[in-house]
């Protein structure tokens, strides 16, 4: 069943134009008992059975709450993390397996910009060094070429280049996460992992890097996937957007349908949840308050892993059959077997699925 | 009498490089039952606002002046034992990490007790019913066992309604919470703001929100105070505040927010970055990164001033009206569309 749910879930048909090809990706972490005979006990299903694929150009959003394995996928993907099972297939070829050195050419075309600004630069180099390493690793040009190239960075990510000796506990949040672009932007990829690239950030600070990352995608040609918790970021930035739960897909959809019509109640859920900031239509909607937490991933629940905190619960279906990707047309397609009727829904409506959903297993 | 009045508040931290204006002559009012919202980018000066308010802020180098008028009384020249009496009692805190403001070696049980008998002479048992009634209050499931348990055994949303429940077991006049959901996912977020809600219309707390989150501001607000570079730039009911901001700072953060309710290609950016409050400009304190400067703000600060309109719409920038209503009124057909 799992199988044939996955194979069935490719969101949209692969038309061979894609640039990036994620295929049933799994990723367990296991979970030891014993120092010397370490046995196996449990895994942690952090990513499992993830299907996507991107078209040059376009961006991907990926959302959910801490624990849904955004992150995992994301390493998955640039192979930071070797996977369990599934294939990656960048521009037709499947780089799970591909050994270091043959690895080595496609890191040049896909890098990635990490959460923490704090963090992820070495705050004993100088930022010429940092954003010059990825040149010097790949071999690209002289020393004079590389100097050249870094402080062009600088000027295009908005720096001015003569920071170029600076450290980084010189720059600011913001000003850190432009160098993390650069970074990023040195090799000239085809393909840029956002993780959580602005969720440090001041809201004034965050608008700069969203707007430098759009300005790059359109002087560049860059893909993005931009994984993010944020559903106002994720909306403003993404062409398509996913929505990530427990480690599944939950819902994906083009980034208008999946705001004005979600069909995953968790979507819902989490649509209703958003703060706005407009008092009047904040105040007047009801929000869908989920119960309980996300569980624990080493013990998804049976079924639909969504079914104890799910409003629209039905027993005997929900928890037995693990719901397939159902696809609802241009690129729309949820895992759920209630799937909304419409929206806005209130609570109530949201509780009361009609029996006609309850028909819709053929998947059309 | 409202319950609380600060009145020019300022707060200066000395470091090795000079003085750091951190609050520099704040006033608000807070009234009984009503949800203060203060908002404002990071180092703008709201945490340590409501730090001075409460006496947390280290001795060694700080200064303070003005007053902070609790129920009459200030709380700036009160007396340690005093401070004591009133913090945790009178006016409670929730911080804005959960994971870090409880004692890990201590049960939770353990905490709420402690929190009551300090306050109230009461015996073990009677204050374990009460923290289990509070625990029952802030839904976290089986409280009669998770009581026992340690900080590390909660989730983020779970702890932070533990802090929910210790800021509230003496029934506090106020509460004063610091980015309570800053560290939470959005459906856990939901759940404490929606929580704490309910707990104001049943136990009637005024509220301090201190956020950078308009989207917060605007769900649980009454009444807000923006924040810029440790001064107040606006001050107004929460629809006012919305439907018409008076000062480029507050257009520039509403703008700067991609949203839900609207649709922008490009977000509008406000160059640069928060000054440094050791040196900070001269004159309007925003007038180096604010797209309507004139000559006039580069020297001349000023004042928190009402409306024509609106008495109590505050706002501190020397734009003339027209100009103001017509930005405010861009802002909000962008909104609307």
């Amino acid at each position: 069943m799992a199988q044939a749910a996955a194979i069935e879930a490719t969101p949209a048909p692969m038309t061979g134009d894609e640039l990036l090809v994620v295929e049933d990706v799994k990723k367990y972490f296991p979970v030891t008992r014993g120092i010397i005979f370490q046995k196996e006990i449990a895994s942690v299903k952090a990513v499992d059975g993830v299907s996507f694929g991107i078209k040059p150009g376009e961006t991907l959003g990926i959302v959910g709450e801490s624990g849904c394995g955004k992150s995992t996928l994301a390493r998955c993907i640039i192979r930071l993390l070797d996977t369990t099972g599934g294939a990656v297939w960048f521009e037709g070829r499947d780089i799970t397996k591909l050994s270091r050195t043959a690895m080595r050419p496609i890191r040049r075309e896909m890098t990635m910009i990490f959460q923490d600004p704090y963090a992820s630069l070495n705050p004993r180099k100088r930022v010429g060094f940092i954003i010059a390493e990825p040149l010097e690793v790949h071999r690209l040009g002289t020393d004079k070429e590389v100097k050249t190239r870094v402080q062009e960075l600088l000027e295009v990510v908005g720096l001015n280049p003569e920071h170029y000796n600076r450290f980084p506990h010189e720059f600011s949040g913001g000003q850190r996460q432009r160098i993390g672009v650069a970074r990023a932007l040195a090799v000239n990829p085809k393909l840029i992992v956002c993780d959580e690239p602005v969720s440090a950030l001041d809201v004034s600070v965050q608008a700069q890097i969203l707007n430098l990352l759009k300005d790059l995608q359109d002087d560049f040609g860059l893909t993005y996937v931009f994984i993010a918790h944020d559903l106002n970021v994720v909306r403003h930035i993404s062409d398509r957007v996913m929505v990530m739960y427990l480690g599944k897909v939950a819902e994906v959809a083009p980034r208008n349908v999946l705001y004005q019509e979600p069909k995953h109640p968790y979507t819902g859920a989490l649509l209703s949840a958003v703060p706005i900031a407009n008092p009047e239509l904040g105040r007047a909607r009801e929000a869908i308050v989920l119960e309980g937490d996300v569980p624990s991933p080493v013990n998804p629940p049976s079924g639909c892993r969504f079914h104890p905190r799910c409003p629209r619960f039905q027993e005997g279906h929900c928890d037995v059959e693990d719901p397939p990707l159902y696809p609802f047309g241009s690129g729309h397609s949820a895992a759920c077997h209630y799937p909304l009727e419409r929206w806005p829904m209130n609570a109530d409506e949201m509780s009361r699925p009609s029996s006609s959903a309850a028909g819709r297993t053929d998947g059309t | 009498m409202a319950l609380l009045e600060v009145k020019d508040l300022r707060t200066q931290f000395h470091t090795d490089d000079g003085a750091v204006k951190a609050v520099d002559g704040v006033n608000f009012t807070v009234e009984k039952g009503q949800t203060l919202g203060i908002v404002g980018e990071s180092g703008c000066g709201k945490s340590v606002t409501n730090l001075t308010i409460m006496g947390l802020n280290p001795k060694r180098n700080t200064v303070s002046s003005g007053q902070a008028l609790w129920k009459g009384e200030d709380l700036l020249t009160a007396k340690a034992g005093r401070l004591r009496d009133i913090r945790g009692n009178e006016i409670s805190m929730i911080f804005q990490d959960p994971m870090t403001s409880l004692n890990p070696v201590l049960t939770i049980g353990k905490q709420l007790v402690e929190a009551i008998q300090i306050h109230r002479d009461v015996s073990k048992r009677v204050a374990r019913a009460r923290a289990l009634d509070l625990l029952k209050a802030v839904g976290i499931p089986r409280a009669e066992q998770r009581i026992d348990d340690y900080p590390h055994q909660f989730s983020g949303g779970m702890r932070q309604r533990v802090m929910i429940a210790m800021a509230l077991i003496n029934d506090p006049d106020l509460l004063i919470a610091d980015e309570p959901t800053t560290a939470l996912d959005v459906t856990t977020q939901a759940q404490i703001l929606s929580l704490m809600k309910r707990l104001q219309e049943d136990f009637g707390s005024a509220i301090i929100m201190v956020t950078h989150d308009l989207g917060v501001i605007a769900e649980i607000a009454d009444d807000v105070v923006v924040m810029y570079a440790a001064k107040i730039v606006e001050h107004a009911n929460v629809f006012d505040l919305f439907n018409r901001p008076q000062h480029p700072y507050t257009w520039g953060l509403m703008g700067s927010l991609p949203r839900l309710d609207a649709d922008v290609e490009r977000l509008t950016q406000i160059p640069g970055q928060p000054p440094s409050l050791l040196r900070p400009p001269t004159g309007c304190r925003f007038h180096p990164r604010c797209p309507y400067v004139m000559e006039v703000c580069k020297t001349k600060e000023p004042a928190l001033l009402p409306t024509a309109r609106d008495p109590n719409h505050l706002q501190a920038c020397h734009l003339d009206e027209e100009t103001k209503d017509r930005e405010a009124a861009k802002l909000a057909e962008m909104a609307a569309s």
